[in-house]
């Protein structure tokens, strides 16, 4: 029952309900990643008309499809291109490229140096679950050395590729690692990643129980997140790289530089943002504020947790407030702990 | 103002006059003047967008994204990189989105004889990339038509809601004539944007692009249609039928030379302007646009000619074409290897029409070193 499960959230707007159950296999981690995403779009106000997403071929291809967002679903590897020149011709939206390693690192691979080079203005998620699930599950670019896939039935012998040093490489990109089991986290590293004025990716380790995590010794996608509650720690405030199963977001070096998307020089010295564009639904707010509205959500949220669903779903449907819930229900909306 | 211009700033001056708002590309010649002369324009004019790629598989996918966020976009290549772009020029065939795409022709296949002409992409023009699809592409002989093809190209990929192909070749390409840009631009038929840009759709109705069969329409609008037959069939003869359509609105091509000879002579491009010194004995049909192929108009006249005969810088690639259309016999002059020549068509022409093979005598490899050119041509 999706459509109860998801009731009590505003975020929900950003989401084709209708088309649920997705086409993806119980306990991937894509959705999981959708969820998040389309919380940072309802948080951040953005919306169809000014937020595109781009995505590639593969599983994660397909989250383009559930969005409430005009998307383009392009062929293999070929998001950065599609996506660099689309933000060049309407600076003044945002551009959300989701993929897979698959398609970002391999086949796509060579865009992804070159859209770093260039610095387009994109925003990056990567679903990075180190194997091609699609397909049944061969060896992709980020696969550990020895992992034993469909196509390196005796272990990966290639080292995986490494993500962070490529996006590090430049002096104005930001790179973000996280989890799908570090939801809070994915969260702020996706809104940082879009706030972000230059090219940001999200490097976001996931679950592939079905084409990969079985064959490497897990029996669920639970087990998989554990594993990945166990072992990725975060990094600390001041790191300027991550460690192996460090999670944070790593700013560039050079702090707000110009995105140049292809773009003519004097085009970059003017602001080429439209500033005589009606101001859109994403008003300018200090971090302060940022941070007081995440903690106000995830107040509510909480509170909402204490609830019985049938009042969730009344409180979600605005027939009663949350603070005569609460009252009704004698929880104290002071009592979050 | 009169002025000597080179074919391949035509096209470029062509696409801007027809509306075109961003070019991406990537270096390769004969082709690389139109980069050089989109990158010296956007530096002037900031609302011209312009892109290096890093490759022609991201100008093709750029000039695609380019295009469904509402501007009129192209890319300029050669052979190689035109076989590069071809699963994007299917995308662009499968989605419908408005685009040119121009290929400066040279001798291949593969990095073959980069500076030499050549007419061998026909095919590739008309089948390179996955699946069935129906192109349209049109094809110049000169910098003054250069300019008005481009224009046509643009309005054709407009109306058609699809990839238009512009071909040219080295000679083409590099050809220099005294003609005045803007004269040329003058009251010119421009077509509008035929695609809502993206972030303007019908309200509450996000639009979702995708290369894999998606019903569009209909209680199950959004959701893929991967294994219905019957969705397949409505969406491509939809395209097909709209391509032919806006074809016929351009069937753009010449007949003349001496029209009342006895023997046709079927060319296009610089084969055309190469063979003019002909004129006196043969009739001429050049294709303007060639695919796709112009059949009923080559009906109509094919009947007052005793013999056929199409002479191309490729192995008989438009001549297929010719024959199945006619049902009769078509005769080859292929100038291969870069020889584009008066000389090569004229020997083609006689040695074909006396009952001769279309293959060319070859003399035997020499036995000393060939003097090399100093250009490295020729």
């Amino acid at each position: 029952m999706p459509e109860q499960a998801l009731a009590e959230l505003d975020f929900k707007r950003r989401l084709k309900v209708d088309l649920f159950p997705t086409i993806w296999c119980p306990g991937c981690g894509i959705g999981t990643i959708m969820i998040q995403l389309a919380m940072v779009l309802d948080e951040m106000g953005l919306d169809e008309t000014n937020t595109i997403i781009v995505t590639g071929i593969g599983c994660t291809g397909r989250m383009g499809s559930y969005l409430k967002h005009e998307s383009v679903y392009t062929l293999h590897g070929r998001t950065l291109p599609v996506a660099e020149a689309i933000k060049a011709v309407q600076p003044e939206m945002h551009v959300i490229v989701v993929s897979g390693d698959g398609d970002m690192a391999s086949i796509g691979g060579n865009h992804l140096i070159h859209a770093i080079r260039r610095n387009a203005h994109l925003t990056v998620l990567c679903n990075n679950n180190e194997i091609y699930g699609l397909t049944g599950g061969q060896t992709g670019p980020t696969t550990p050395t020895g992992t034993k896939t469909l196509s390196s039935p005796a272990g990966n012998p290639s080292t995986p590729i490494n993500l962070q040093g490529l996006v590090r490489n430049s002096p104005h990109a930001l790179y973000a690692k996280t989890t799908v089991y570090h939801q809070l986290h994915m969260r702020n590293a996706i809104r940082e990643a879009i706030e972000h004025d230059g090219f940001a990716f999200v490097d976001i380790t996931s679950q592939c129980i079905e084409n990969n995590g079985r064959r490497i010794g897990f029996a669920s996608a639970n087990e998989m997140l554990t594993f990945y509650r166990k072992t990725y720690k975060r990094a600390a405030r001041d790191a300027v790289e991550l460690a192996p199963f460090e999670i944070g977001v790593l700013y560039p070096a050079d702090g707000q530089h110009p995105a140049t998307n292809g773009s003519p020089v004097e085009a970059i010295a003017e602001p080429s943002r439209a500033p005589e564009a009606e101001p859109k639904a994403h008003p300018v707010v200090d971090d302060e504020e940022k941070a007081r509205r995440r903690a106000e959500s995830q107040r509510r949220l909480a509170l909402m947790q204490k609830l019985d669903p049938a009042v969730k779903l009344q409180v979600a449907k605005g027939e009663i407030t949350l603070a005569d819930a609460l009252r009704a229900a004698g929880i104290d909306p002071e009592s979050v702990d | 103002m009169r002025r000597l211009t080179q074919g391949n700033e035509a096209v470029f001056r062509g696409a801007v006059a027809a509306g075109a708002n961003y070019y991406a590309g990537y270096p390769i010649s004969p082709s690389t003047e139109i980069l050089n002369v989109a990158s010296g324009w956007a530096a002037q004019h900031p609302e011209f967008r312009f892109l290096q790629a890093e490759d022609e598989i991201a100008s093709a996918n750029a000039i695609i994204g380019a295009s469904l966020a509402g501007a009129k976009a192209f890319t300029a290549t050669s052979g190689p990189g035109f076989s590069l772009m071809q699963e994007a020029v299917g995308y662009a065939q499968k989605v419908g989105v408005p685009c040119v795409f121009v290929n400066v022709q040279r001798v291949g296949p593969a990095t073959g004889m980069p500076t030499m002409p050549g007419q061998g992409d026909v095919m590739q023009v008309r089948y390179g990339s996955t699946g069935d699809y129906s192109p349209i592409a049109f094809y110049p002989n000169g910098v003054a038509e250069a300019f008005r093809v481009t224009v046509e190209a643009f309005n054709a990929a407009e109306e058609s809601r699809s990839p238009v192909v512009v071909l040219s070749d080295t000679f083409v390409g590099h050809l220099n004539e005294v003609v005045d840009l803007d004269e040329l631009a003058e009251g010119i038929r421009v077509a509008p944007r035929t695609i809502p840009p993206l972030g303007q759709h019908e309200p509450g109705k996000p639009r979702f692009f995708a290369g894999v069969l998606m019903y569009e329409h209909g209680p199950n609008a959004g959701e893929p249609a991967t294994a219905d037959a019957d969705e397949y069939l409505r969406q491509f003869y939809d395209s097909k039928h709209r391509h032919a359509e806006v074809a016929s609105r351009y069937a753009l091509f010449e007949h003349g030379w001496n029209v009342d000879a006895s023997v046709l002579v079927i060319c296009y491009g610089i084969v055309s302007r190469v063979a003019a010194p002909l004129a006196a004995d043969y009739a001429l049909f050049r294709p303007i646009r060639i695919h796709p192929l112009l059949a009923d108009e080559i009906r109509a006249i094919a009947d007052r000619y005793e013999q056929i005969v199409c002479i191309e810088a490729n192995d008989g690639q438009y001549a297929d074409m010719v024959e199945l259309a006619l049902r009769r016999e078509v005769k080859r002059v292929p100038l291969l290897g870069g020889r584009v020549s008066l000389e090569a068509a004229r020997d083609g022409l006689a040695r074909v029409l006396s009952g001769g093979p279309s293959e060319p005598p070859i003399p035997p490899a020499a036995l000393e070193p060939v003097e090399r050119s100093p250009l490295g041509i020729g």
